[in-house]
């Protein structure tokens, strides 16, 4: 089977946007015509591209020649040596003239006007074009391999789940192209879901609020809870939104409340994960339940969730514990955080929420050590805690009332900050590190 | 170090939670960011944090897509500079 790697539209229908400029479907795809007919043979190739219509044409080029896109879990030089060390032979394109790669797309090259009727032959449903990486909150980073039907499908399902009814959107988005939640919520969204992306990644305020001027009504923003806490304590007056997608980290309901009502735009939610991609949706206000994409089915069993789908080749196991409820489900923690102490049950992100209750905590984590340590070994939690004006012996002490002290976590270690990475998550790694 | 320096290497160590850095083991020619290990080692979060901060107190607008304000991320001092600049720009 075949599926088109450009969904249909007009020919001149804008795919990406910045500063007033439009790349339309048609210039799209002779571009990525032009720079196949000129990729070396190779078995893969990093695509580092940060502007997302640069990384959009590698990305189809990519697969045009049938060589998986490489997304490293991040910029840094050792996550760039690991890839390559795991794919000998492959080379990298990025769209920075200073960047260590061997093939630069330029930002600034206009794309030329297009042949009459310029079509971008369809891809082989199972062509594997992506090779991402899981982000290591749960371990060290492991390579998913990602055929085009499961990222197409991803971007069709969250097109018509979150934009059906506004007509072509355009989409800011503050998330990297590279990370799997970033991918299909804008880069799929353009190519597989139709709608215009701008290509710019602005992370801070004002940047967001003059990438999304520069795009015509309906806007869509693509972002993270720390980003959404970011715009609301700037006091950042965005142009009208038709709605706010939030992944990577759970949204607190206050914090959704406050964005609805800033940004007079529904706030939804997508879960996920590196090895499924999306999954559900919700809208964030008053704990609504989790709603299944079309074709995404969850079994729930007493060892664990997993998530059966038209797009997975098998059932993936997921991460977190999930309880079936009228209409979806509901997230109740992690299950690596599902902690079970001399017989007695907790949840990591419950004791968590105690420790950051403590008047003087600003931030902090319970965790496990050792991943998949066995269940019923009497194995403490660890913590790590940002609190200047408490001493570990007051910040035990305050812990001590609100737990079960078979759940104390030992040791508790007080740092300057903990550890996240550029999508504000916790690699255990680096936990384990500062213990 | 200016006092220019000294002011903002105190803000980013309250602004970040920095606790065992003090202002005057600060070396305003260290990079910000970066690998672990180097400089002041901090990440974007903390890019967004120190953008924050800055805005709050001195009322200018830090903008990542910006050259200038990429040049400017590349140390204490070049940031410092940098809001002294467009202080001074926007007292005009």
């Amino acid at each position: 089977m075949k599926l088109p790697l450009l969904a249909p539209a007009e020919a001149n229908a804008p795919l990406f946007l910045h500063r007033g400029a439009t790349i339309t479907r048609a210039q799209f795809a002779q571009a990525a015509l032009e720079l196949a007919a000129r990729l070396p043979d190779a078995p893969a190739a990093l695509n580092l591209c940060e502007d997302r219509y640069c990384f959009a044409l590698a990305f189809a080029a990519l697969a045009l020649r049938g060589q998986p896109a490489l997304l490293p879990p991040s910029g840094h030089a050792s996550a760039l040596a690991a890839v390559r060390a795991d794919h000998p032979g492959a080379y990298a394109i990025g769209d920075h003239p200073t960047c260590a790669v061997e093939l630069v797309l330029p930002r600034t090259a206009a794309p030329r006007d297009p042949a009459p009727r310029v079509e971008l032959p369809a891809l082989a449903a199972d062509l594997c074009v992506a090779i991402v990486y899981t982000s290591g909150s749960t371990g060290a980073p492991q390579p998913i391999r990602k055929p085009w039907h499961a990222l197409s499908h991803a971007g069709q399902e969250l097109a018509r789940r979150l934009l059906d009814g506004h007509g072509r959107c355009h989409i800011v988005a503050t998330v990297p192209p590279q990370h799997m939640y970033g991918l299909e919520a804008s880069v799929l969204l353009a190519l597989a879901g139709g709608h215009g992306v701008h290509r710019g990644r602005p992370v801070f305020p004002p940047d967001v609020r003059t990438a999304l001027d520069e795009l015509p009504a309906p806007r869509i923003l693509v972002t993270t809870p720390v980003h959404i806490r970011a715009l609301l304590a700037s006091g950042t007056k965005l142009p009208e939104l038709a709605g706010v997608i939030s992944a990577t980290a759970p949204l607190p309901c206050e914090l959704a409340e406050r964005a609805e009502a800033q940004f007079s735009a529904p706030v939804h939610e997508i879960y996920g994960c590196s090895e499924a991609g999306s999954l559900a949706t919700r809208r964030t206000l008053a704990g609504e339940p989790w709603q299944p994409l079309p074709g995404v089915t969850i079994e729930y069993q007493a060892g664990g969730c997993s998530a059966r789908g038209v797009h997975l080749p098998q059932p993936v196991p997921l991460q977190d514990v999930l309880e079936a409820c009228d209409g979806g489900f509901r997230l109740l923690g992690r299950a690596a955080d599902m902690l079970k102490v001399a017989g007695k049950r907790a949840s990591l992100a419950d004791l968590t929420q105690k420790l950051l209750s403590i008047p003087g905590v600003i931030d902090g984590i319970v965790f496990q050590p050792e991943a998949g340590a066995a269940q019923d070994v009497l194995s403490r939690p660890a913590a790590l805690v940002v609190a200047p004006r408490l001493s570990e012996r007051e910040i035990r002490a305050a812990l001590a009332r609100l737990i079960d002290p078979v759940f104390l976590p030992r040791p508790l270690r007080k740092v300057e900050r903990l550890p996240r990475n550029d999508v504000g998550k916790l690699a255990r790694a680096a936990l384990r590190e500062l213990l | 170090m200016k006092d220019n320096e000294r002011e903002l290497a105190a803000l980013l160590i309250t602004a970040l939670n920095l606790e065992d850095k003090r202002v005057d083991d600060v070396d305003p020619a260290a990079p910000l960011f970066g690998e672990p290990g180097q400089g002041w080692g901090l990440d974007s979060i903390d890019a967004l944090e120190i953008a924050l901060a800055v805005q709050q107190k001195y009322g200018v607008e830090l903008r990542a897509e910006d050259e200038a304000t990429r040049r400017a991320f590349a140390s204490l001092a070049a940031l410092a500079d940098y809001i002294a600049h467009q202080r001074a720009v926007q007292a005009v």
